[in-house]
């Protein structure tokens, strides 16, 4: 997959592209608005992370570019603004979701992976994982093809685990992409414990393995 | 100063008014009722004198002279007496009656004789006049009194009109207007005095009240961005070298506090818009619906046994999101300080809701419970802010919110009761 990440922080860019690049995607950069123009012009890409605020320019100007050209590539905001209008507005002009900062790594990647499962994108559905295979549209899984069931919460770990496979997963990272505002009003973040352990459970020993503890307190889901 | 009985200007300016009105008719009449009264009496010594050397007089010629009793008496007498000026009372057949008489008696030698004459006036007519003067007076001075009074009072009123309508307009002023403060004009130097200076108060507090609240938004917006490259080089950092489990609970624990930050901000980002009216979109909400689902999340979350005894259909006109951001805060905040073990209970009435949760002891200062930034809560994750969130939408729909404790009669605890009254 080729992304192209249009932040003018450098520093906020170079983590994403280290992070997204793990996958053997590529990942290119631009810096402010008129390079991310030039770029996108010139170029085809299968997502652009995209800043409202660049520094020279709006992104949302240049996402209204990017759609009057069809070109057919995967749009995920990022903003500093969290205020309903600019998303949706973001939304309305054609993107295809929208992330406010500050956001954990894991989460924008399991959001761009979503967005490519989509169909129009020409992703697939399914996600396959050695023996777990997850139907995104049905929302089931199956471990060596035999269905298992998960509840709401359960199974969103299990595809957060699957899409950020291979990445060290703290217990808030996790709490924030399962409940969002919501995780931030308890102390501890014990209650994931309750879900992982529920999770490996129903995967049985043969899909447990792979989710293993990272650090003590963290998890990393790994085939190794 | 703060027990002071307070009054109002004009019934303070008339009170004055009619304590010194009365007060000057008082000390007239009484002044006026002695002056004439010492006038009078002077009057009828000065007559009764004359009257006796008239009758002495009248002795030289006429020896015999009887005199006209009891007005004029004259009798024979062998000594001599002093002059004797007194009151007495004496029977007046004509009248039936006992009338005071003022009497002056006095020896003469006329012709080797001693006379005694007594001359009398009578006390009383003189009392008539008096009185009715008196009395004259003070009618002619209360009506002229009664006349000046409302006079007064309705001229003050006008003189003080412009002061009182730029009153009622800066009571009504408030600092979350956009509009700024605009005063009556008045003719008056010190009320033009007192409007500038008013206005010049007003427009600092209200530029410095938008400059905070600019600077409150652009700060929470402004923070995002180097939080958001913190978060992301912390996961870099876990996902990149080998690091140790010391490490990685620093990093984790540097990871909850850029997320405190992170709500934070959007709390404060979340006043900021109640505050710039960003959320005008008012829709019937099912205030059960909404808290069912928030509860239900929350079940998720953790094992709290959530009881519903009331449940009345309740549908609130308000903005989606901040019905939802009200019930959140309110669960959470009731999750957050109830007792292990112990259900919440959420009730809905026909225009209010309830939520209880149990506690130990009731709230040192339970009035400040929707202050911003109040917290009696050791829970470190606690920013202080949701209820104040609650309280801002509140007033932002003229809702009414209450909080209050009961304690329970057979345990030790009790238990904390958050009220919403969704009516004006």
């Amino acid at each position: 997959m080729k992304f192209l990440i249009a932040e003018d922080e450098i520093e906020l860019q170079e983590s994403i592209a280290k992070y997204l690049s793990k996958e053997s995607n590529l990942c290119e950069v631009a810096s402010d608005y008129l390079e991310a123009s030039e770029k996108l012009e010139m170029y085809e890409y299968d997502l652009i992370i995209l800043d409202i605020n660049l520094v020279t320019g709006s992104g949302l100007d240049l996402l209204k570019a990017l759609k009057k050209q069809h070109k057919k590539c995967a749009v995920i905001i990022i903003s500093a603004n969290n205020s309903l209008e600019n998303k949706l507005e973001g939304l309305d002009i054609g993107a295809d979701d929208y992330i406010t900062k500050p956001f954990h790594l894991a989460e924008l990647n399991s959001r761009i992976k979503a967005v490519l499962r989509r169909g129009k994108f020409g992703g697939d559905a399914e996600l396959v994982f050695q023996e777990i295979r997850l139907d995104t549209i049905a929302r089931a899984a199956y471990v060596n093809e035999e269905p298992i069931v998960l509840t709401r919460k359960e199974y969103d770990l299990l595809l957060f685990f699957i899409t950020n496979q291979g990445r060290v997963l703290s217990k808030s990272i996790i709490a924030e992409h399962l409940w969002g505002d919501d995780s931030d009003m308890l102390d501890s973040f014990d209650f994931i414990y309750v879900h992982i352990n529920n999770l490996r459970k129903k995967l049985t020993t043969e899909g447990a393995k792979y989710l293993q503890t990272a650090y003590g307190s963290g998890y990393i889901f790994t085939a190794e | 100063m703060a027990d002071q009985k307070k009054i109002h200007l004009l019934q303070k300016a008339s009170k004055t008014f009619l304590i010194t009105s009365s007060i000057i008719m008082i000390f007239s009449g009484v002044a006026l009722y002695l002056s004439l009264k010492s006038l009078l009496e002077n009057e009828i010594e000065e007559e009764l004198f004359s009257n006796k050397d008239r009758v002495e007089h009248l002795l030289i010629s006429k020896p015999d002279l009887q005199g006209i009793p009891p007005i004029m008496v004259v009798e024979k007498v062998k000594d001599p007496q002093p002059a004797v000026l007194n009151d007495t009372l004496i029977y007046d057949p004509l009248q039936d009656e006992i009338e005071l008489f003022r009497e002056l008696s006095g020896t003469k030698e006329i012709n080797g004789q001693e006379y005694k004459i007594t001359v009398r006036a009578m006390v009383i007519e003189s009392e008539n006049i008096l009185f009715a003067i008196v009395f004259t007076f003070l009618a002619i001075i209360l009506v002229a009194f009664v006349f000046l009074f409302y006079l007064n009072k309705s001229r003050n009123a006008a003189l003080w009109n412009p002061f009182f309508k730029n009153l009622a307009k800066i009571k009504a002023f408030s600092i979350k207007s956009e509009t700024p403060l605009t005063l009556t004009e008045s003719d008056i130097i010190e009320f033009d005095d007192l409007n500038r200076e008013v206005i010049l108060l007003t427009t600092k507090v209200h530029a410095d009240y938008q400059n905070l609240k600019q600077f409150t938004e652009d700060v929470s917006h402004e923070m995002q961005t180097p939080l958001a490259i913190m978060q992301a080089k912390i996961e870099t950092l876990f996902n990149g070298v080998k690091i140790n489990d010391f490490q990685y609970e620093q990093l984790d624990s540097l990871q909850n506090d850029i997320r405190r930050l992170k709500n934070l901000n959007k709390r404060l980002i979340i006043l900021a818009k109640i505050d710039n009216n960003q959320f005008a979109d008012p829709q019937f909400v099912s205030i059960n619906e909404l808290f069912q689902e928030v509860l239900l999340n929350f079940k998720e979350l953790a094992s709290i046994d959530f009881k519903i005894e009331h449940n009345e259909e309740l549908t609130v006109k308000m903005d989606r999101s901040l019905a939802q951001v009200l019930a959140n805060n309110l669960i959470s905040n009731a999750v957050k300080h109830n007792l292990e073990n112990h259900p919440i209970k959420v009730n809905f009435f026909k225009n209010s809701v309830q939520i209880v949760n149990s506690g130990n002891s009731e709230l040192a200062h339970p009035e400040q419970v929707f202050d911003r930034f109040y917290k009696e809560s050791t829970k470190r994750d606690s920013s202080g802010l949701g209820l104040s969130i609650v309280k801002k939408i509140c007033d932002y729909y003229g809702f009414t919110p209450s909080y209050s404790f009961t304690k329970s009669p057979e345990t030790t605890t009790g238990f904390h009761t958050f009220k919403i009254r969704f009516t004006h």
